[in-house]
């Protein structure tokens, strides 16, 4: 309070004594002070009305600012990177073959608890569970980060094309009828029994007909933004039709396609391990999570950790990578800049 | 003022109907037989209330609407319907528009440099890099804004702002005609006058033509030389924007300008606003069309209409002293 007083009467250049005094007296030292001292003319400059003080704004540093800004977001967006490192470097060390059973002779191998010498424990025929499922999430991963990169790169540009031209959308719309009408595990049995089973073919079905639901969904998108003012102000400025999708369309979409890939990655995963599951997938040569579950499962009862820490690992894989994938998309929204 | 005859028409518009829909049989006519010429140098005002057809009357001169009959003429040469590419390109170099939402019509996802480029780079109008950012430079200085502009984004200005981005985008085309489709009625009351005033005294320094787009009258009694009231698709009076405030002879030019507020509560509170009921629904009406009751006014009327709408003139006439 005498804080507050003191400043008071340093202000109005009054002292503690003038309280209470008449107006006259106090005004004295006050009159001293010439009037234009205090005021000086401020000059009007439109230039300057003109100038933004805001600090200068970019997309990506944007997306970035808000995509670190969350600690939850960076922790599993650090531990997705090391997962993925992980399982791309670990089987490259790890002796796994799965066409070479190594302990199949030796019993005291087999059906070992998780424990420190065995992380994961052993398996039925004496291999160690933690390199059968780093190989197997290792195949998952490539199969389905190359499917979900083809599907989006056809589905984008067909997509685009597509909600652009309204001649083409009248004859799409009736392929796409066609093609969403495929049964998806009949196709993938004819290809998988037609080709063979590996990494190619396996591709391939993921691919074949995936593409064109990406293309729809991206076409959906395009025409709700196709027809917007600043697209008919650029059709005004002569613009065509390929640099309008490039420069207008497109980077309108990066969020929802973000949206859109962080779902597809795990789908894919998940269709990789259900066919090999359903033994359409990869071959007996190759590591892969969906056989190994699939051969586990008999014991889920006896030696539960042989069935539960391979779908554990797909789980998390799984999570994380549409966790990371959503928030990414969330950070590039401009909506939730600043 | 009655000197139109002598002068240059630029744009002519003849018998042009706008026809939405599929529906063969029973099409849904926006625009019905519009028909009228715009003069070199004037700025000419579409007035009409919401959904009476003057935006797409605008946009079908600039050939984002095709017209359904008729003809538009610019220039001296016919640009609806099928036209080559060539004249085509002529066309958006040469009539450009700008747009009634500035939040809109600019790309948010491109800085202010790469909007206003953008129909530099469509017809490679610039000598090298350093000649397009000049010219850019100058057409941002030309609506008032600045350099440092260039690497923002539209979000990032006022509305006010905005907007003259859009006309520094029109105008870097160096076009003969403008179509201000409504360029004030989004903005802020307090900026609206800058951007009009930025408006000619742009023309005035270019030479360019106006097609001004809009619903509210006062602002149209400011900025235009040359009025067209449209009512739902059909224009019902042309004249001199002073005559037509004057001596206005349609119904529903009437029933319009009833509407406008007067800034002075007694005038105000006596204002009578004359509700206009359509005439064209009498079945039994004799066809009407558009005649020259005045030289330089036009009206929609037939020969009844024509001798009622007479000697209202003649009383509004006598009225003022004429």
């Amino acid at each position: 309070m005498n804080y507050f007083k003191k400043h008071m009467f340093d202000k109005f250049s009054l002292s503690r004594d003038d309280f209470g005094k008449a107006p006259e007296e106090i005004t004295e030292e006050a009159a001293d002070i010439n009037e234009d001292e205090l005021f000086e003319f401020a000059e009007f400059d439109e230039k300057k009305s003109e100038i933004i003080a805001a600090p200068r704004y970019s997309y990506w540093k944007s997306v970035w600012k808000t995509f670190i800004s969350s600690k939850f977001t960076v922790f599993v967006a650090i531990f997705v990177i090391l997962i993925v490192l992980f399982s791309f470097i670990y089987p490259k060390f790890s002796d796994y073959d799965p066409m070479n059973a190594k302990h199949i002779n030796d019993a005291s191998h087999k059906y070992l608890r998780p424990s420190l010498e065995h992380i994961f424990g052993t398996d039925n025929i004496g291999e160690e569970v933690f390199d059968v499922v780093w190989a197997g999430a290792r195949n998952s991963l490539i199969i389905s980060l190359s499917a979900t990169a083809i599907d989006m790169i056809i589905g984008i540009i067909v997509g685009a094309i597509w909600g652009f031209s309204k001649k083409m959308d009248k004859w799409m719309i009736e392929i796409y009828n066609v093609i969403a009408n495929v049964p998806f595990l009949l196709l993938a049995m004819i290809l998988s029994y037609v080709l063979g089973a590996g990494f190619g073919p396996l591709i391939l079905t993921m691919t074949v007909t995936e593409w064109i639901f990406v293309a729809y969904f991206i076409r959906t998108q395009v025409m709700i933004i196709r027809d917007r003012e600043y697209n008919l102000a650029s059709k005004c400025l002569g613009t065509s039709s390929g640099v309008m999708i490039v420069k207008n369309i497109l980077p309108y979409m990066i969020s929802i396609i973000m949206t859109y890939i962080s779902r597809q990655v795990p789908m894919l995963i998940s269709y990789e391990v259900f066919l090999s599951y359903m033994g359409l997938g990869l071959g007996t040569q190759y590591a892969s999570l969906g056989r190994t579950i699939s051969s586990y499962k008999s014991y889920m009862m006896g030696y539960p950790h042989l069935f539960w820490i391979p779908v554990a690992v797909l789980a998390i894989i799984s999570i994380s990578l549409y966790i990371v994938g959503q928030k990414l998309a969330d950070a590039a929204d401009p909506r939730t800049h600043r | 003022m009655s000197m139109n005859n002598e002068r240059e028409v630029i744009l002519s518009v003849k018998h042009v109907d706008v026809t939405f829909g599929d529906n063969k049989k029973k099409p849904f006519k926006a625009v019905k037989d519009a028909n009228f010429d715009i003069y070199r140098g004037e700025t000419f005002a579409l007035v009409g209330e919401s959904g009476s057809g003057k935006t797409t009357l605008g946009r079908a001169i600039i050939r984002i609407n095709s017209c359904s009959a008729g003809e538009i003429i610019f220039d001296g040469e016919r640009i609806s319907g099928k036209i080559s590419r060539q004249q085509d390109r002529s066309v958006i170099r040469n009539i450009q528009m700008i747009f009634q939402d500035p939040a809109a019509s600019l790309n948010e996802r491109a800085t202010i440099e790469y909007c206003v480029s953008e129909g530099l780079y469509n017809f490679h109008l610039y000598k090298n890099e350093q000649d397009r950012i000049a010219k850019v430079d100058k057409a941002l200085e030309d609506v008032g804004l600045l350099p440092e502009h260039k690497s923002r984004y539209p979000h990032e200005f006022s509305g006010g702002q905005r907007q003259r981005v859009g006309i520094a985008r029109a105008m870097i085309m160096e076009p003969k005609f403008i179509i201000a489709d409504e360029p004030i009625s989004a903005l802020d009351v307090s900026i609206r006058a800058q951007v009009l005033n930025l408006m000619n005294k742009l023309k005035k320094e270019k030479n360019l033509t106006y097609l001004f787009i809009a619903h509210d009258l006062s602002v149209v009694r400011f900025i235009a030389d040359r009025i067209a009231v449209i009512h739902l698709g059909r224009i019902v009076e042309i004249a001199e924007s002073e005559v037509l405030f004057k001596y206005p002879v349609h119904p529903y030019t009437v029933s319009l300008l009833s509407a406008v507020p007067m800034p002075d509560p007694i005038i105000e509170k006596q204002r009578e606003p004359i509700v206009y009921t359509k005439e064209e629904d009498d079945p039994n009406a004799a066809p009407r069309e558009m005649r020259e009751i005045r030289p330089g006014h036009f009206v929609y009327a037939n020969d009844e209409d024509m001798k009622i709408y007479l000697d209202r003139l003649e009383k509004m006439e006598a009225f003022h002293g004429e």
